[in-house]
């Protein structure tokens, strides 16, 4: 017969899992208990094994499939009942039974349930023929509520229930106080809903809708408010489907949310980093001698932190629910590395309480552990501000987009000598191109610019930076 | 009106007989005859596999979720062996090895993580609690049996379980003050795993020990390698004698690491250094008991193999028995789940109950019929 094995909730309310590896193959011999898939949820990577012996039929999920709680993963052809594996071996076993708990014992002891069960059950069933069932049971409300009532002199059984499951809230009570008649429902209808009704009612996405309505967080799918349908574009040439996967995926949530939620701005300088550049040149070698890497972003993290003491407000984050602006009294500054498998932001903590040194090293060891993916976890969080240098690679500039929840993202480009003006001729200096993008609810662009001057400055001359950092 | 110092107690011993090696303090070493030092280690082997093939059967959605408790089966079968059946068993949620040494039928606790609560009727014969989820609320439960006992003046014992979670709650402090104010013969055996789900035990506590709060209560503590058997056996060896001399009660610190996610729906990379685990693996229960075991020449590889295949074979039975269990009634009806909590049904419960009956398409007729008719066949 056909055994079809459903992916079961795994954790705790869980409701999908991504499928991470395919351990057996259709046509293949299992055993109960052989490894079958690795999924992930959001809580853990488990693994699952093979529930009977037999032979697998069709595998219905690809790696990288999300697949719900419920759906057929894996389909098996076993001879005779799903559980008859197990009950064949029991029997080859029945000699080994030993001071082990015997079935004999358990058996008596699934016939004790039983007899237990017989006497509950009768009295149950008498009760329910005796007695026609009357509803008797106290009314939902809150305690807060019920003070309410006693104070308007509300009785809570005549009043309608407005909340989920007829939960009687405070308006129903002032409102039947007040005489409207049908209180809870009518109040629903006309617009000045109960809270509770309000947090559930789907957020009015366009228009002029209330702020808290707009700001409603993304629920975790679909990465999109509505996906859009796309054109058949193998219509046109051949294509490939590749499942959006893991860190990918996560990349993409994220990139989702800061788009939807920050209203970005971009502000452009550059930075005449001549003298400074000389100077870092001049002390790679006795860095290097500590272990550590002396490149441009450590002297950029030095600044940034300068500048986030004197502008706090981007080392903030918004609180959307409470409309409040969290300011945050430490200096954790992420490093977007770029890895084989996606972009990874670990973070530096307390950048403010650590020397040129120090940062050299801890950025050189972050750098090389996340690219290993051997970074820890809690590095990879905490932090307050992102730097992204791309200057390696090259180009001229970018707009880089902030690491939700914080509210500004530093960009670095490649820095190369160009032809600049000053004191009215041309000379050739080494110029860095930067940009920085923030969430516009929290600061003015004039303070942005003021923000990147002062790093400029500090980039600029580094007695400037000795002074300020 | 003077300024003067109050002597208190201060000192809280360690205790630790076999170590990580497997090497005996044979100063120490309690005397267990040969037959019943294996049959521990088969307790604690059983616990073991069980706990394991737990973990499948929750993956597989044959099971709900479940606390493991692989690495703590020291704890409870090394303490748990020192009481009478007519002693009271008063666990948490982590002594499984407990549960089988006192007779729970592996079937009741599979039926159990199945979700049927009938899988928590206690074996006849012993004075045993089902499994407390509620933290702590087993302890008051503990200290009142033990005033009890006291009242009845019958000599049984009560040993009582919780984690350092638990340590932390009121309600451990009501029933350790209560145990020692009332001579209670009470032992708490507090599992401190190191973990309160993701709650690191230097976040609960300032004290150097959980044990030492003993001499807070004026009873006797002691702090007990938890991955050490003859330990845990010895410790509460002296507690329980203790106790049934009428010298009151006795807070014994286990000591241990949760080798586990908490249950089935955590995972600890995301908060806790997973190497520190890898390094506590070294230390668990049964490695060190079974080097133990053969270098006393009580075990041979051959013996622990035929132990190994019938607690496979065991285990295989007890799934089985367990689910077809569950496909006949009474585990069936989801309508007795109604039955136990009143003698006389309220109104409310009996309005859910028809209208679960209702969702589930069973008419009043058919359940009544049914009801008469298995009440007639397990009443005759």
């Amino acid at each position: 017969m056909v055994f079809e094995f459903k992916l079961p909730d795994v954790g705790e309310g869980i409701h999908e899992a991504e499928v991470l590896a395919i351990k057996v193959k259709e046509g293949d011999s299992v055993k109960e208990y052989q490894p079958m898939f690795d999924v992930e949820t959001d809580k853990a990577v488990v693994e699952i094994t093979a529930p009977v012996t037999g032979v697998v039929d069709k595998i219905k999920v690809k790696v990288g499939d999300m697949a719900k709680v419920g759906n057929v993963m894996i389909t098996f052809n076993t001879t005779g009942g799903a559980s008859a594996p197990a009950a064949e071996k029991v029997v080859e076993k029945e000699t080994a039974k030993t001071a082990l708990n015997s079935s004999a014992a358990a058996s008596t002891a699934l016939k004790a349930l039983g007899q237990n069960v017989a006497t509950g059950n009768g009295k149950g069933a008498a009760t329910i023929e005796a007695k026609a069932p009357t509803f008797a049971g106290p009314v939902p409300a809150a305690p807060a509520t019920r003070r309410l009532a006693r104070e308007l002199g509300v009785d809570l059984k005549l009043v309608n229930g407005s909340g989920t499951g007829g939960r009687v809230l405070k308006e129903d009570i002032r409102a039947y106080a007040e005489g409207i008649p049908g209180a809870g429902r009518t109040i629903q209808s006309s617009g000045t809903a109960s809270p509770s009704a309000h947090r559930h009612a789907p957020a009015a996405r366009t228009g002029s809708g209330s702020s808290a309505e707009t700001l409603e967080p993304l629920s975790r799918e679909p990465l999109t408010l509505s996906p859009f349908e796309l054109p058949d574009f193998s219509k046109y040439g051949s294509v490939e489907r590749v499942p959006l996967r893991s860190l990918r995926r996560k990349i993409a949530m994220n990139m989702a949310q800061s788009w939807t939620h920050v209203p970005h701005v971009a502000h452009f300088d550059q930075i005449d980093i001549t003298d400074i550049e000389h100077y870092r040149q001049k002390h790679e070698k006795s860095v290097a001698s500590h272990g550590g890497k002396l490149t441009l972003t450590v002297l950029a993290l030095k600044a940034i932190v300068s500048a986030l003491k004197k502008y706090p407000q981007f080392n903030t984050s918004l609180d959307e629910q409470t409309s409040e602006i969290i300011y945050k009294q430490y200096y954790n500054i992420g490093i977007a590395v770029a890895t084989e498998r996606g972009l990874i932001v670990p973070v530096i903590k307390n950048v403010d309480q650590k020397s040129i040194i120090d940062l050299s090293v801890e950025l050189a060891d972050l750098a090389q552990k996340t690219r290993d993916g051997k970074i820890e976890l809690d590095r990879l969080q905490g932090g307050t501000f992102t730097i992204t240098n791309i200057g390696a690679i090259g180009g001229t500039g970018m707009m880089p987009m902030v690491n939700y929840p914080e509210v500004a993202i530093f960009g670095m480009a490649k820095s190369r000598p160009e032809p600049v003006v000053r004191n009215g001729e041309i000379v050739i200096r080494n110029i860095l191109n930067v940009t920085m993008s923030f969430d516009h609810r929290v600061a003015d662009g004039a303070e942005a610019a003021y923000f990147v001057r002062h790093v400029s400055e500090c980039l600029e001359d580094p007695f400037k930076l000795l002074l300020e950092a | 009106m003077p300024r003067t110092p109050i002597e208190v107690p201060h000192k809280i011993e360690y205790l630790s007989i076999l170590n990580e090696k497997g090497e005996v303090d044979t100063k120490l070493e309690p005397k267990i005859e040969p037959k019943q030092l294996k049959e521990m280690y088969r307790w604690m082997l059983l616990a073991r596999r069980v706990d394991e093939r737990l973990l499948k059967l929750q993956r597989q959605g044959r099971i709900g979720t479940f606390p493991q408790a692989t690495g703590h089966e020291a704890i409870s079968l090394g303490s748990i062996v020192n009481l009478k059946p007519s002693d009271w068993h008063v666990p948490a949620y982590r002594e499984l090895a407990g549960f089988l040494y006192r007779g729970w039928p592996l079937e009741s606790i599979l039926i159990y993580w199945m979700g049927y609560e009938e899988g928590a009727q206690p074996p006849e014969g012993t004075n045993d609690l089902p499994i407390a989820v509620p933290v702590s609320s087993q302890l008051l439960h503990a200290a009142g049996l033990g005033m009890a006992n006291n009242l009845q003046g019958d000599k049984n014992v009560v040993v009582t379980y919780f984690g350092d979670g638990g340590s932390s709650e009121g309600d451990c402090h009501e029933a350790m003050n209560f145990a020692a104010v009332f001579d209670a013969p009470v032992v708490f055996v507090c599992l401190n795993n190191q973990f309160a789900i993701s709650v690191p035990i230097a976040k609960q506590m300032k004290n150097k020990t959980i044990a030492q709060r003993a001499i807070a209560y004026g009873m006797d503590g002691i702090r007990v390698d938890g991955n050490d058997v003859l330990a845990m056996y010895v410790a509460t060896k002296e507690a329980v004698e203790k106790a049934r001399r009428g010298e009151g009660p006795t807070l014994i610190e286990a000591l241990t690491y949760r080798y586990t996610p908490h249950t089935t729906a955590d995972d600890p990379s995301r908060y806790r250094n997973e190497d520190v685990s890898k390094e506590w693996a070294a230390k668990e229960p049964l490695i060190r008991f079974e080097k133990y075991l053969k270098a006393k020449k009580v075990m041979t590889d051959a013996e622990k193999q035929t132990m190994e295949e019938e607690i496979e074979a065991r285990i295989n039975e007890a799934i089985t028995n367990a689910e077809e269990a569950t496909k006949h009634p009474p585990l069936s009806d989801p309508l007795v789940m109604f039955d136990y909590l009143y003698k006389d049904m309220p109104d409310y419960l009996s309005l859910q109950r028809d209208e679960l009956a209702k969702a589930l398409g069973i008419s009043e007729a058919d359940d009544s019929k049914k009801n008469e008719a298995s009440t007639a066949k397990r009443g005759g």
